[in-house]
């Protein structure tokens, strides 16, 4: 699966563009040219795995990477939910990384790009410069898009997985926090400068997953000469911009299925007590799980500094534990 | 002053305000200020003493050794201490330029865990240099301590584990020239257990830095303009000067006052700004603030004592002694807020990262002042309030019996009503014109879309508002100037019944801006008497 490889793979130097894997002909071409925004790439990658990670480890499909060729299994090639999430939320990886490069000075193409306000260095003195998260966005448009757009933009994949990329960059535009400063006289706010700031990426997730909850089934139809997608039930209202599509039903995802990258929810620990997806009764799909008692240890009462200091305690407690058959 | 010409630049003067207001936003001009977002680097002091200050730059060549996050430094085994937090003004490729007058510096900590409000001692060093490879030079070294204001906006469960909390944006560094092309930040965040330096802050995730400039483009504009009002102003107020030395008598406090107006007007006008530009002129922003505030404190004491010149009673004023009460609070206020200024932005001419806000006698100190300042003010808008209402009074009784003066008096009397009116009129229209652009560039994001540009309604709202009380202080100046036509004239009382029912028959039919002219030359009559 996409820019995912290269992530997975080492640091993008010189002529390694080539070697990563699951990156295609027009991709490969990119990096060569942006050679110096290929680590952001990769570190965004990384980030969006994290998050993805991080927001599906209660559900039965936790977003458990494989160390083949996709590394999210057949799951994500097919039109599922957890692809539209996927897509999503990497492209919005790659979007908040780059912007993030671009603010600690890493990358030279940003802001003034030209683009925007004409030639670089006039042009920034006379008017400031656009957004690092403009670049952000439009590089993770040409860069993660491309993929789609090379196969024709026609099949109904290709065309749900830019909604959702697009849905995913959506997802850091809508959410820019506007923050102010007053500096006029005396520090009054007669002068007021306003700025937007990217929110945590944390934020970007938990977005991402309430649209994956509320993610739409769409088909394909034929409207005059384009093709676009429209909610398989049409009594549901049309999706935004923002919002997730889906084209399949996902599998439960409860058997180990290798062929398809479906590692199962056997050996996955549950929540005796809760009745929703992250439940025993739910999680181990009605197989019955198993109950140890565990002695953990864990840190408490610590004493730290702002970094590189952490002086704790170690507290043993006895937990039991329910692991799925 | 002929008919005619009044309405000629009558014409010129209402139909100017508009066309300057469009023109400026219309125009290239750019917002007024520009936000720039940094992501500092941590580098790591591979140095074992801290004393003497080497540079570490964040990119480029001789960067610094840098770390990744911090759970790297961890694991590394690098100390707090030797961690430095590096950030380059501006990004690569671009420069600074001495056209964006100032810098301010806007400090956001990333914050993972915290137990309470704490406060965090910085210790920060900023240098500058004129050529990329040059080497840096020392401006300012400081050690700063700020309260940190942290809140967790959601419930602290497993959910919200891995959220930042929400800080505070912290007031940095301002620099009030920008003389050199490149500026180099470096913040220490010294950690000492037996001083309890920097012990509770929490867990740094990043150092993040906004710096906020204005634009050049916008500067150039604003430069032009203070350059072209200033010499209109300037000769308005000769003209002005030279109409009052023509006449006989002394001139009455309102003249000195109108003409005061105009000092402060030019003087604000003046644009030394330009110097800034070759110069490394520090100043210049504490500067600007004091021209402003003295023209406010003018602008306020004038319209009290314009009230109180057309009072109507039979006290008799004409002098600034007399209004002690209503200037006093505007003395005190400016006062205080000049004070306040000196105490913000005059010690930042020696330690640009210093901020009254940061200490709690500060915060009081400085809260005090502007509590007082605020109370002068409001006791102020009281007086002004209390005096156009008596004037109103005064004004509606004095009609009621107009038709039973002689005529004299009741041209004197009509010609005062019609005089503070007509101020009136136009001052409220000003004020209005201003609170409700302010009002309006501070809800919208400070530019609106048409068709296919973007007009940037900050830049016009800085520029138009400035014309507009640049304009009403000309015509101040312009309309109320006394008039030479009698000028030594010797008239008898029967002379004067005649000449001037001529001339308010000419200043009832004509346009009203002739009225004030005619009226001050009424009561000058009257003062003659």
């Amino acid at each position: 699966y996409l820019a995912k490889l290269s992530s997975v793979g080492s640091i993008s130097e010189e002529e390694t563009c080539e070697k990563l894997k699951g990156l295609i002909q027009r991709q490969v071409q990119m990096c060569k040219r942006n050679l110096e925004v290929m680590d952001s790439v990769r570190r965004g990658a990384q980030l969006a795995i994290e998050e993805c990670q991080y927001q599906f480890r209660n559900r039965r499909w936790n977003c458990s990477t494989l160390d083949t060729l996709p590394v999210f299994g057949k799951v994500v090639t097919q039109g599922t939910r957890e692809a539209a999430f996927v897509y999503a939320i990497s492209s919005a990886g790659v979007a908040f990384a780059v912007t993030r490069a671009c603010s600690s000075g890493e990358l030279e193409k940003c802001g003034c790009d030209g683009t925007v306000h004409g030639v670089s260095p006039q042009g920034f003195q006379w008017s400031g410069c656009s957004d690092n998260i403009a670049y952000g966005v439009a590089f993770s448009q040409s860069f993660v898009d491309v993929r789609e757009r090379s196969k024709g933009a026609s099949s109904s994949r290709a065309l749900m997985n830019l909604h959702n990329n697009e849905a995913g960059r959506k997802a850091i535009l809508n959410n820019m926090r506007v923050e102010c400063k007053c500096h006029g006289v005396s520090g009054s706010c007669e002068v007021k400068t306003c700025w937007k700031a990217m929110p945590p990426f944390r934020k970007v997730g938990n977005m991402l997953k309430e649209k994956f909850d509320g993610a739409t089934e769409v088909e394909q139809r034929k409207i005059g000469s384009t093709k676009v997608l429209v909610p398989k039930n049409s009594q549901f209202k049309p999706h935004t911009d923002e919002d997730l599509v889906y084209l399949d039903s996902s599998p439960d995802f409860c058997d180990h299925d290798l062929k398809n990258g479906v590692l199962g929810t056997s050996g996955r620990q549950c929540n005796k007590t809760s009745k929703a997806i992250d439940g025993c009764e739910l999680m181990c799909c009605g197989r019955g799980f198993h109950t140890d008692e565990v002695e953990v240890v864990e840190r408490c009462s610590c004493k730290f500094h702002w970094c590189c200091f952490v002086k704790c305690k170690q507290c043993h407690r006895v937990v039991e534990m329910h692991t799925c058959r | 002053m002929s008919t005619k010409k009044l309405c000629i630049v009558g014409g010129i003067l209402l139909s100017f305000p508009r066309h300057r207001l469009s023109s400026g936003g219309l125009m290239v001009t750019p917002s007024p200020t520009t936000a720039m977002h940094y992501m500092s680097i941590k580098c790591v002091d591979v140095r074992k003493n801290h004393h003497k200050t080497k540079w570490l730059m964040p990119w480029g060549p001789n960067q610094c050794e840098k770390i990744r996050d911090l759970d790297e430094a961890m694991s590394r085994q690098i100390e707090a201490n030797d961690i430095v937090f590096a950030v380059h003004i501006p990004l690569p490729k671009k420069e600074m330029s001495p056209w964006f007058q100032f810098i301010l510096v806007i400090l956001q900590l990333d914050i993972a865990f915290k137990k309470n409000n704490e406060i965090i001692t910085l210790d920060v060093s900023l240098a500058y240099r004129d050529d990329m490879f040059g080497e840096w030079k020392e401006m300012a070294h400081a050690i700063e301590t700020r309260k940190l204001k942290c809140s967790f906006a959601s419930p602290k469960t497993i959910e919200h584990e891995g959220r930042h909390y929400d800080c505070d944006a912290l007031t940095f560094m301002e620099i009030g020239t920008v003389a050199h092309k490149f500026y180099l930040l470096n913040i220490r965040l010294p950690v000492n257990e037996r001083k309890q330096i920097n012990v509770g802050i929490g867990e740094i995730k990043d150092v993040r830095l906004v710096s906020i400039h204005q634009n050049g483009g916008f500067t150039k504009v604003w430069f032009a303009m203070k350059t072209f009002l200033t010499p209109s102003i300037f000769i308005i107020m000769v003209w002005y000067w030279r109409r009052i030395t023509m006449m006989t008598r002394a001139p009455v406090l309102l003249e000195k006052v109108i003409f005061a107006l105009g000092i402060s007007m030019t003087f604000i006008n003046i644009p030394v700004e330009w110097f800034s530009i070759g110069f490394d002129w520090t100043w210049m922003l504490l500067f600007g603030d004091i021209r402003q505030g003295l023209f406010y404190a003018m602008l306020l004491s004038f319209w009290i004592i314009f009230c109180g010149e057309h009072m109507m009673d039979q006290n008799e004023r004409n002098r600034l002694s007399g209004y002690w009460k209503q200037v006093g609070p505007i003395a005190v206020g400016a006062f205080c807020l000049f004070i306040f200024d000196m105490c913000e932005r005059g010690v930042q001419l020696k330690n640009p990262f210093y901020s009254i806000w940061t200490t709690d006698v500060g915060t009081e100190l400085a809260m005090a002042f502007i509590i007082v300042a605020g109370i002068c003010l409001c006791l102020y808008f009281l007086f002004l309030c209390f005096m156009v209402f008596q004037v109103f009074r005064n004004i509606s009784g004095k009609q009621s019996s107009l038709p039973a003066m002689s005529q004299v008096r009741r041209l004197h009397y009509e010609g005062l009503i019609f005089r503070f009116k007509f101020l009136m009129l136009i001052t409220l229209a000003c004020a209005a014109m201003t609170i409700i652009f302010f009002i309006v560039s501070q809800v919208t994001e400070g530019h609106w879309k048409w068709g296919d540009f973007t007009v940037q309604g900050n830049s016009a709202f800085f520029t138009g508002i400035y014309g507009m009380w640049n304009l009403y202080v000309f015509g101040l100046m312009f309309l109320y100037a006394p008039s030479h036509k009698n000028y030594g004239e010797d008239q008898s009382n029967g002379d004067l019944g005649v000449s001037s029912g001529e001339e308010l028959q000419l200043t009832t039919t004509i346009t009203h801006v002739d009225g004030p002219t005619e009226v001050y030359k009424l009561a000058r009559k009257e003062a003659q008497e």
